[in-house]
């Protein structure tokens, strides 16, 4: 990087919260050059967030601190600056790609910085629709936020920091609420607006795997606050530390060391279509895939749900568009399930019919063998539990326990009932030292665990997740998801994931049923959807680096796929006995 | 969503739409103060038929127009005048200006021709309103109306605000219903057909707090957003959507001088200088 010009330098920098009383950044020394893309990485809480709201003067201007050290952006100090004068310099893409779309089009959200600074409107129109242009959403530009999916708003968001005096652009965790595929296009997209120009990107993830869908220059690990690593993608894959400061590796990364490959002897490592494997490590991969690991069949018990041709739109009459189509499948008791699809595909629609909110037009629907046409709401909500995505959505509440017993009080149980009840469901939960916290005062972990428990109160027999991870890092997944296996494996409830995370699908359910376009294409074992090309193009998934691999040593991606999880499972499985 | 509630999100392609922001919300406040200050139905039936006429040149959906007028007609039309004639038959008398009795039961209750006159012209001067109101929301979408507004002196600030407030409503409303639904599965009875008022209002406040808890995120991350891209930065600002004035702007706001310079008139040697005896003008001589 000699010669280069620095953009952003850090120099013993420390950043303290005047809210918290402890710093959130110690000792920073950084430097970025211009034209470098650079991934940063780390858990919630690492202090990464901080770190770009530093750059782009979100601190300290709109968040209030105490700075020490120093931070040079375009070689200026930025505590010398306004966030007004960052703002030419620095674009941020923030991680809520639908709370930042501020205009009431694509064209006025794009020309939103202009505005402001005051630019003619016969200027702004044609940068409009250049910056448009180079996303790719020019032909989007009268369109109104309502009618666009997630990954269009991120792309218009994009446009809107596009500035031509702009030559730093942020990207906070951009891939959170996209489908798997739409984050892969997302991550080409910032790679080719990173080569045109000389723009510094800077890529805050902590899903390492999607983001190094294009490589990086450089990957700076945080933890804690501090930088823990600085260094090349290559030289982080050889290392150890990833799970030790609670970054998922990529998956294929972990089958080359279960398998007993030397990592830094493999050219190429960052790409797992392109490396070069020696024959050596070849067979060691073929010897890993050949051992049978022991799969525990799940118990299949009776019919939990059942759905018969069940067919459904929002408009009726002659404009009727079906949002599902003749959907039949069964969920067993005791199932852990994942209903798979790209936004708009349908999954959420289908949960709202099993749960009463709506009502097919066709077909019939069976709870536990009865027909669901006679329920109320309030009936089939003690059959079958639905947890929203954002837990900030349902509790009512302000203390754990009260939110605990509102269904129960709702049902005018006796105190001695409602009392029993809620402390089964706290103690299975966990939560029953904290029974008489406020809500308030807990992690977002734990307030998801709070909404499981209020909906568990009624003793439901399926619990519906709507994208319980979303948003969270590796350490805070797995304490989500262990608790939801431990429902499954312990009080035998029958799970159900709306998700469109891959990872979560492959090693938590058993079966995933996939919709595309208001129809089901596909309802079968995780390993075999995820290896079915057609199923993944029409459901906007994504393959894991798993497939990569298999088809790089040419097995059965299949096989591949199935053999890692069980062995992964059984893996944990003894880990945790340990 | 668009059209939805009447309220265009985006504009238009007939000629009152391709107005620019500016003109429309000049004409808006020039017309309504023009039905505001006149009870003269030979005054009002020209601006009715020019905002009826500007309507219809919209080719809206006539659905909820229809709905609103026949929802008016019956509050105001029907039951409203109903009121006055069983509450106050002397009203034609006194606002009016005479007393031709047409049929009379008792003391109390008659009807007379200027009383007819003091109803319908009352229901009229409603009607008025309506259309201009109809007129002007079928013909601006929010981001013009916060430009227009800035345009006539409004400081930007407030105008964005309003602005947000249309992006942010169906995001709100969206949450709403997810909420309700989320309470519906834990047994808060919401079916009116279930649960009496009382109860219903009751159940209806848990939806507030975690909305309110939503709708703060939402705002937390908006105010950071528009930072990032400099709001507030500079003491004007220009607006995407306001378009530059084309020759129908200036032939329409050139009406809309002569409409005010009428309006300024008629409420200084009309209303003020020189006020009618009665408020409400009738075409039996009475003014």
């Amino acid at each position: 990087m000699d010669g280069k010009k620095p953009v952003i330098q850090f120099q013993d920098f420390c950043f303290h919260y005047k809210i918290q009383n402890k710093p959130t950044l110690h000792d920073i020394n950084l430097t970025i050059f211009e034209g470098e893309k650079v991934l940063i990485l780390g858990a919630s809480g690492s202090g990464k967030s901080t770190l770009a709201n530093c750059i782009n003067g979100l601190i300290p201007f709109s968040f209030a601190g105490k700075i020490t050290g120093s931070l040079k952006v375009n070689g200026l100090e930025t505590r010398d600056l306004s966030i007004f004068k960052l703002s030419t310099m620095v674009g941020t893409v923030l991680q809520d790609s639908d709370a930042q779309f501020v205009g009431l089009s694509v064209g006025e959200d794009i020309a939103f910085a202009m505005e402001n600074e005051n630019t003619p409107r016969a200027e702004m129109l044609p940068r409009v629709l250049r910056y448009a242009t180079e996303v790719g959403m020019e032909d989007f530009l009268p369109s109104l936020p309502f009618n666009l999916s997630g990954g269009q708003k991120q792309k218009v968001a994009l446009a809107g920091v596009l500035g031509d005096s702009m030559n730093i652009l942020i990207f906070d965790e951009p891939l959170a609420s996209l489908d798997p595929h739409t984050g892969t296009v997302t991550i080409d997209l910032i790679d080719k607006i990173a080569r045109n120009g000389n723009r510094t990107v800077i890529i805050i993830e902590h899903r390492l795997e999607d983001a190094l869908h294009r490589p990086v220059d450089r990957v700076i690990l945080m933890d804690k606050g501090r930088i823990v690593a600085d260094t090349t993608t290559f030289e982080l894959l050889c290392s150890d530390i990833l799970q030790k400061y609670g970054i998922r590796e990529p998956l294929y990364i972990s089958a080359l060391k279960y398998a007993g490959c030397e990592l830094d002897k493999i050219k190429g490592l960052e790409d797992p279509a392109f490396m070069e494997l020696s024959s050596g490590d070849i067979d060691k991969l073929h010897k890993f895939f050949a051992i049978k690991p022991d799969s525990q069949p799940t118990e299949i018990g009776e019919k939990a749900i059942q759905t018969e041709s069940v067919t459904f739109s929002y408009i009726r009459g002659p404009k009727a568009k079906n949002v599902l189509r003749d959907i039949s499948l069964e969920v067993r008791k005791g199932e852990r399930v994942a209903l798979i699809g790209k936004n708009g595909a349908g999954k959420s629609t289908l949960a709202r019919l099993i749960c009463g909110i709506d009502r097919p037009d066709a077909g019939v629907i069976y709870i536990s063998g009865n027909n669901q046409k006679g329920m109320s709401v309030r009936e089939i909500g003690e059959e079958i539990g639905y947890v929203m995505q954002n837990p900030n959505q349902m509790i009512v509440k302000d203390i754990i326990k009260d939110e605990v017993e509102l269904a129960l009080r709702l049902k005018r149980l006796s105190e001695d009932e409602i009392a029993s009840r809620a402390e089964k469901t706290l103690r299975t939960c966990e939560l029953y030292k904290m029974r008489n916290w406020p809500v308030d005062a807990v992690s977002y972990g734990q307030k998801k665990r709070i909404t499981v428990a209020s909906i568990l109160a009624l003793e439901p027999e399926v619990v519906i997740l709507d994208e319980p991870t979303a948003g969270q890092d590796y350490r805070h997944y797995m304490e989500i998801i262990n608790f939801i296996n431990k429902l499954n494996a312990e009080y035998k409830k029958t799970i159900i994931f709306i998700t469109h995370d891959m990872h979560l699908a492959i090693e938590n359910t058993d079966r995933a049923i996939v919709l595309a376009e208001g129809e089901l294409i596909a309802d079968n074992s995780v390993f075999s959807v995820l290896s079915d090309d057609d199923i993944i193009t029409r459901a906007n998934l994504k393959q894991t680096s798993l497939y990569t691999l298999a088809k790089l040593i040419d097995i059965s991606p299949e096989r591949c796929i199935e053999h890692y999880i069980l062995f992964e499972r059984g893996h944990k499985g003894i880990l945790d006995e340990q | 969503m668009n059209n939805r509630l009447l309220i265009n999100y985006t504009p238009g392609t007939t000629p009152i739409h391709r107005l620019n922001g500016a003109t429309k919300v000049m004409g808006f406040i020039v017309v309504t103060v023009y039905i505001i200050m006149t009870f003269d139905a030979r005054i009002m039936l020209p601006m009715f038929l020019l905002c009826t006429a500007g309507v219809i040149s919209m080719r809206p959906n006539w659905k909820p127009i229809l709905l609103i007028m026949g929802f008016m007609f019956i509050m105001a039309g029907v039951i409203g005048s109903m009121m006055i004639i069983l509450i106050r038959p002397s009203s034609g008398l006194t606002h009016v200006g005479g007393e031709t009795v047409i049929v009379r039961w008792t003391d109390h209750f008659f009807i007379s021709r200027e009383l007819l006159w003091y109803v319908g012209a009352m229901y009229f001067k409603r009607l008025c309103s309506l259309s201009t109101a109809i007129l002007f929301i079928l013909a601006i979408t929010p981001s013009e109306l916060a430009a227009g507004f800035n345009k006539i002196g409004m400081p930007y600030k407030i105008c964005t605000v309003l602005s947000l407030a249309f992006r942010t409503i169906p995001d709100i409303a969206r949450d709403y219903i997810d909420i309700k639904n989320s309470l519906m599965m834990r047994g808060v009875e919401l079916d009116s057909r279930k649960v009496g008022l009382v109860a219903r209002l009751k159940q209806t406040v848990f939806i507030l707090s975690p909305l309110i808890m939503t709708s703060f995120g939402r705002i937390g991350t908006i105010a950071n957003a528009m930072d990032l891209r400099g709001f507030s930065k500079l003491k004007r600002r220009s607006w995407y959507s306001e378009r530059e004035p084309t020759r129908a702007d200036w032939i329409a706001r050139g009406i809309i001088v002569l409409v005010a310079i009428f309006v300024i008139y008629y409420i200084v040697f009309v209303r003020v200088l020189n006020p009618p005896p009665f408020s409400y003008w009738s075409p039996w001589g009475y003014w």
